[in-house]
């Protein structure tokens, strides 16, 4: 991997500085229509040439129901905007998107479904279904509320978000004596590989995926795309190397965005404010075609919906519906800032209903001993933390400036635990992780590692790039994993590396390990979860004409050891800039007929410099039990902001917040400063 | 197909190449030189991932023709370090986290050294106005907006004019 010495010189090597002799460009042809019958398409490779379907691999994947898997290229019906009909190669860019002009396409459009609560309660699209709905969720059990004193509903939507990392999708295919040999901008080189074969019928052990420096993800580059096997499949069928960069317009159209999830919640309370049932709908707009994170994501937001509060009566049915849209996917958080964006609602409301401080509401519901709430989410110990975030955010003090307050659990993706190789070789040590990182400096957290398990200089310790032929298997980047279950898979290769050098000379030394050299494969897995909690507040302004500037922004986060406080402290900053965008700029939106309205990423709202505020961070220092002490933190900001900024927005302009983004329209002339 | 001879000084090096008129300066620049430490993020001069000097004025090169820089002089990330030595900037954003995944670094650094010569004590919201057509996706910008602070208690502004005009005219 690039060292950042490298990458702040222009010396990075990114996905489109590949280059291979004899390299073609390809330009994919997509559907200008949400829905549509293919009537004419004449030119480029089309699914004729390449019948294939798509596998699911990756975060949140799900095995798809069958019928409903999307094709690789789009076999007589069009079913979202962006979706890839035809491929043509080019000598470069240019020449390719020359080409696309000879395709000749015809398409008779279709109402298109783009409301994901309509669709839920329309006939099927699809005849052969009974709805439209993939799979029903239900989680924990109906209850009678007769006896309860107090009962609000409210409704609430978060809307699609597109990932937006600034370098786009991309991939180099090369294949040659068999070998099919792809480098890519990726969270998981592993999950590209089994995707792959899936879709191309091809053997793992044909395919070799190198990452390439990635800039940025978020949970897009997790799982395998339609251009990818196009590309190897191109790369195959001409014998030549074909590139494919996406370019933004076809990012906010084809690559999966995450949120587009709304709920109808109902809380059930006493007077005096304790919290005695919760009952949720929840509609995921899935996309269309099955095997998305839509499907996963409708069990998971469900898990989490009774928030860090101790709440014994719990329901939730949840729907993954089909839309016209690009299939849903993760985009950071994935799932929690959803669950708890309309659990948080609910108790801000719920003291609003009561008149209480909505810090009081969440103390009274918080208990300090661990258990697993009726939903199935391991809830921590949670009271004295809510205390003490309380005091280090300085709640009390900042009244006067009427804060939003937040609080939630971060279930990170513990399981199924993570690969590390660690290689020593001519007195340097080699290290690939089964999860690539994409901007989150692992390197630091595995010199680290390394330095304490086997008194190695950090210096010789160099963090490779993902490489499925020098790491035989791995899991991914993702879900505020990275430092936990990689950090431990690094950790028990060094304790094995030692016990060995230790077992065969009697005594250990770094000095002579270097020198004689070691080679130790780890999968790593440990047992349960090891969720954690975070707190967020926020302050704002918002003007007359409804633009909302937010002051205080700060977090109060577990995050067990910070094996790299900066790059913690990174993290956490750059995802509550997230949150804000979410909140207040950001949507995938499209108009009723279906064409898409965000066509730049201007449009599609991602904050620039002058709408953001200087970030607080706080860190609670409670080592988790895993040898490392780490635990999850990557998502934690864009579950805890979205909240808390709400919340301030409401208190400042007295309009009810119920989704994201919060329009500058509705706030208009609300405002008080 | 048209095209075009065009002459350009890029850091420091002359350049006479026969190009197609429609060339993208950041293809040029990218392809032609390759010279790919200059990045596309967004294709419509929203997100500043491509930004160079030209004639020591920050652009978009992902919108401006490679034609429409004939004679001048351009400077890139390439051209900031003085060989092995890291320029104050790039020092800055390693020093005080101005990058994670490193891919909007680049044009952030070309727009900072222009904002920089323009305004050395630049207030931080000086500085995040000026940054605004510059796009992060991963830092929140404040460890951006403390990288250029630093750099600019050790850059020489003449010295950085020099460094990007003094090709200017041959």
């Amino acid at each position: 991997m690039s060292t950042v010495e490298e990458i702040v010189q222009g010396k990075g090597k990114f996905v489109d500085d590949v280059v291979l002799p004899g390299m073609q460009h390809m330009a994919v042809v997509r559907s200008n229509y949400s829905r549509g019958r293919i009537v004419k398409l004449k030119g480029g490779y089309t699914f004729k040439d390449f019948p294939a379907y798509m596998a699911s691999v990756g975060e949140g994947a799900t095995e798809g129901e069958k019928g409903l898997i999307e094709p690789v290229l789009a076999d007589k019906y069009v079913n979202y905007i962006g979706e890839p009909m035809a491929v043509v190669l080019g000598k470069d860019r240019y020449d390719a998107e020359d080409r696309t002009e000879d395709v000749e396409v015809e398409i008779e459009p279709l109402p298109p479904m783009m409301d994901p609560e309509k669709s839920l309660d329309s006939p099927p699209v699809y005849p052969f279904m009974k709805s439209n709905v993939y799979r029903k969720v239900v989680l924990g059990s109906d209850f009678r509320t007769d006896n309860f004193e107090i009962e609000i509903e409210g409704h609430f939507n978060n809307r699609r978000v597109a990932t937006d990392p600034i370098e786009t999708r991309g991939i180099v295919a090369s294949y040659e004596k068999d070998l099919l040999t792809v480098w890519i901008s990726t969270q998981s080189v592993h999950s590209i590989r089994e995707g792959l074969a899936e879709i191309l019928n091809m053997p793992q052990e044909k395919i070799r995926v190198i990452q390439a420096d990635t800039g940025g993800a978020f949970g897009l580059k997790g799982g395998v795309y339609p251009e990818y096997a196009l590309a190897a499949f191109l790369a195959i069928k001409t014998g030549k190397p074909v590139k494919w960069i996406e370019n933004r317009h076809e990012h906010l159209m084809a690559s999966r965005p995450g949120r587009g999830t709304s709920a109808y919640m109902k809380l059930y309370a006493n007077k005096n404010g304790k919290i005695l049932g919760m009952k949720g709908k929840v509609i995921v707009d899935s996309g269309a075609y099955s095997g998305g994170s839509g499907e996963f994501a409708a069990r998971f937001v469900g898990m989490q919906m009774t928030g860090p509060y101790k709440i014994d009566n719990a329901y939730v049915e949840a729907y993954p519906v089909y839309t016209n849209k690009v299939v849903q996917g993760p985009y950071r958080g994935a799932g929690r800032p959803e669950a708890h964006f309309f659990i948080e609602r609910m108790i801000d409301m719920l003291a609003d209903k009561l008149k209480m401080d909505p810090v009081e509401v969440r103390l009274m519901n918080t208990v300090d001993k661990a258990f697993k709430s009726p939903l199935g989410m391991d809830v921590p110990p949670a009271k004295t933390f809510l205390e003490d975030a309380i005091n280090k955010l300085s709640y009390r003090k900042l009244l006067k400036d009427k804060p939003g307050f937040a609080f939630f659990v971060l279930v990170p993706a513990f399981q199924p635990g993570e690969t590390a190789r660690v290689k020593i070789e001519n007195g340097e040590v080699k290290v690939w992780l089964g999860g690539d990182a994409h901007g989150q400096r692992h390197d630091l957290f595995v010199k680290t590692l390394v330095n304490e398990g086997l008194g190695i200089d950090r210096n010789l310790v160099h963090l490779q790039l993902g490489d499925t032929a020098m790491l035989k298997d791995g899991i991914g980047s993702w879900g505020s994993r990275s430092a936990m279950v990689g950090g431990m898979a690094v950790h028990e290769a060094c304790k094995k590396i030692k016990q060995a050098f230790t077992a065969k000379h009697g005594i250990y030394s770094s000095t002579a390990l270097l020198q004689e050299g070691a080679d130790e494969y780890v999968h790593w897995r440990g047992e349960g979860s090891m969720d954690s909690l975070g707190c967020n507040l926020v302050t704002c302004e918002v003007n007359s004409r409804g633009q909302v500037k937010v002051k205080e922004c700060s977090a109060y986060y577990d995050v067990g050891r910070a094996l790299t406080p900066e790059v913690v402290r990174g993290q956490i900053a750059g995802g509550m800039a997230q949150g804000i965008g979410q909140t207040l700029y950001e949507e995938i939106m499209y108009s009723e007929d279906g064409q898409l309205l965000t066509a730049s990423i201007a449009d599609a709202g991602v904050p620039i410099a002058n709408q953001l505020p200087e970030y607080k961070v706080f860190l609670a220092d409670t080592r988790s039990n895993l040898a490392i002490g780490a635990k999850g933190v990557g998502e934690s900001p864009t579950i805890g902001v979205p909240i808390a900024l709400s919340r301030a927005i409401e208190n400042v302009t007295g309009v009810k917040i119920y989704e994201t983004p919060i329009k500058q329209e509705l706030l208009i002339s609300t405002a008080k400063h | 197909m048209s095209t075009n001879k065009i002459r350009v000084t890029v850091n420091n090096k002359v350049y006479e190449k026969e190009i197609d008129s429609r060339t993208l300066l950041v293809d040029f620049i990218r392809e032609k030189l390759g010279l790919t430490g200059t990045h596309v993020g967004c294709d419509t001069t929203n997100c500043g991932a491509c930004t160079v000097l030209l004639d020591g004025k920050p652009v978009k090169s992902c919108t401006v023709l490679a034609v429409q820089a004939n004679g001048k002089t351009i400077t890139t990330i390439e051209g900031l370090s003085h060989g092995k030595e890291l320029h104050p900037l790039q020092k800055a954003f390693i020093d005080k986290n101005g990058l994670q995944c490193g891919y909007c670094t680049a044009g952030m650094i070309m727009m900072a050294h222009w904002i920089i010569r323009k305004n050395p004590e630049a207030t931080r919201d000086e500085i995040r106005e000026a940054i605004s057509g510059n796009i992060c996706r991963c830092t929140g910008y404040d460890s951006i907006v403390d990288s250029i602070q630093e750099a600019s208690r050790e850059m020489i502004p003449e010295e950085e004019e020099d460094l990007v005009t003094r090709q200017r005219g041959r």
